[in-house]
């Protein structure tokens, strides 16, 4: 069932980006999968509403696979949310397939997104977490607080980088060693300094 | 989002233009209907005929103030819509004494605004697609770009004009943010929540991003106290109409207008 899941959601990924969301059907991602209709439905019994909504949720989910893959190396709080943030905006720009689907179908694609995105501030509030600690907060910030407000600015930079040229490091280590750190973390940072 | 009503509900002029337009009673008249019906029924079920009867006026007169009928009254609500918050933030901006009484105010009147704003949270239950467009990826962008180029000349009394315009953009950023997703530990809407916010995460930031860009630490009081101070009568006449830039950051707009120039040329 799993795979089956799986082998359907990246059979509908293939054809919203060959024909967008309102124009792919569920006979679409059938016969892209090499399933049946029946299957389909098994799997995904709304339909395709339910199946258009899955698949959103399933991009989504492995955008932060991708992102979380590529802040696993890093060993400073500091190193996390530059690479986080420089490798989000740049997957963001470059990912053809939301770019046209924000362009053409917005409407069918944001309030999906919009949902999902609060998961998404949990996950990178969650995933910070431990970062902050090793860190050390400064005195009378409260952890949970200070990683909900962290996870809402790199979500709200990532996707709309505003005066920021989030291509340049020296930009992202200003933006987030000064701008976003200097109230939550204790003394400056003990790291090697930003990414070249 | 391309055309129609979607592409009405765009705000098509910056706010400085549409606030210049003089408005006739029943032009306001006209918007005010409209958004008492977009409150009860949102943009789909609302007809002409439900706001020329909403507005005491005939289908004519509608027709007359605008031409292109509903989609053109929609347009003139977000546009209008904008011009009232940027007019409220206006006052707000002119009035504070100091950085922290700007960001807190400006923050807790815009949040508040958004929060109790009947049409819109109508329009976020059942037809998010008309609102989320100007909330997401480039869209967002744009709207940055407009709060910060409206908010940023009030902040350039206490920074420089290029760091005036970040700390706008960043200070709308965070109230979109808990428009879009309230929070339940902190509030934006509440003086005291918002004013624990800015002075742990925001006034820290706005210090260390002086200090990185020039090695004097910032001063949060107003400098050139006197000349520097804006004309609060100014300002606050514009309160129900055109909201006017501080007199006092006049002499600093030619060199803020650069990077902001250069900005809107980027993402018109």
């Amino acid at each position: 069932m799993a795979d089956t899941r799986q082998r359907v959601l990246e059979a509908t990924y293939a054809c919203v980006a060959r024909w967008g969301l309102a124009k792919t059907s569920v006979e679409d991602a059938a016969r892209e999968a090499k399933v049946s209709r029946a299957t389909v439905y098994r799997v995904f019994p709304g339909g395709r509403e339910e199946l258009i909504s899955a698949v959103v949720a399933w991009a989504t989910l492995e955008f932060f696979i991708r992102l979380y893959e590529q802040v696993q190396g890093a060993t400073s709080l500091e190193q996390v949310m530059e690479r986080g943030i420089m490798f989000a905006h740049r997957s963001i720009v470059e990912d053809e397939v939301l770019q046209r689907v924000m362009q053409t179908e917005p409407e069918k694609l944001l309030p999906t997104l919009t949902f999902e995105s609060i998961r998404i501030r949990q996950g990178i509030a969650e995933f910070l977490v431990p970062y902050l600690e090793q860190r050390g907060v400064a005195q009378g910030v409260n952890l949970k607080e200070a990683a909900d407000f962290l996870a809402r600015m790199v979500l709200s930079y990532m996707s709309a980088p505003g005066r920021w040229d989030l291509d340049d490091p020296d930009q992202v280590a200003q933006l987030v060693r000064a701008e976003l750190l200097a109230g939550v973390v204790a003394g400056p940072g003990q790291d090697a300094g930003p990414d070249r | 989002m391309a055309g129609g009503v979607a592409g009405s509900m765009l705000p098509s002029v910056e706010p400085e233009a549409t606030l210049s337009r003089p408005s006739s009673p029943n032009r306001v008249r006209i918007i005010d209907a409209t958004l008492a019906c977009l409150a009860l029924h949102g943009t789909s079920k609302t007809t002409v005929d439900d706001i020329a009867r909403r507005a005491g006026v005939s289908r004519a007169t509608v027709y007359r103030v605008f031409p292109g009928g509903r989609d053109e009254v929609l347009g003139a609500v977000v546009d209008t819509e904008m011009a009232r918050l940027f007019s409220a933030l206006g006052v707000r901006l002119g009035e504070a004494g100091d950085l922290t009484e700007a960001l807190v105010g400006g923050i807790v009147e815009a949040s508040t605004r958004v929060r109790g704003h009947a049409a819109l949270a109508y329009l976020v239950e059942h037809e998010p697609e008309m609102v989320l467009g100007h909330l997401a990826f480039d869209e967002s962008d744009r709207l940055l770009a407009t709060a910060s180029r409206f908010t940023a000349p009030f902040l350039a009394r206490w920074m420089s004009p290029m760091e005036a315009g970040r700390v706008a953009e960043w200070a709308t950023r965070i109230v979109l943010s808990y428009a879009i997703a309230p929070s339940s530990e902190m509030d934006l809407t509440q003086p005291a929540q918002t004013a624990h916010l800015v002075e742990t995460f925001v006034l820290p930031g706005i210090r260390a991003l002086h200090a990185a860009d020039s090695p004097t630490a910032i001063d949060i009081t107003p400098f050139e106290q006197g000349c520097d101070q804006p004309d609060r009568h100014a300002v606050r006449g514009a309160a129900g109409g055109r909201p006017t830039t501080p007199p006092a950051a006049h002499h600093r707009l030619s060199e803020y207008s650069n990077p902001v120039e250069q900005y809107k040329g980027a993402t018109t």
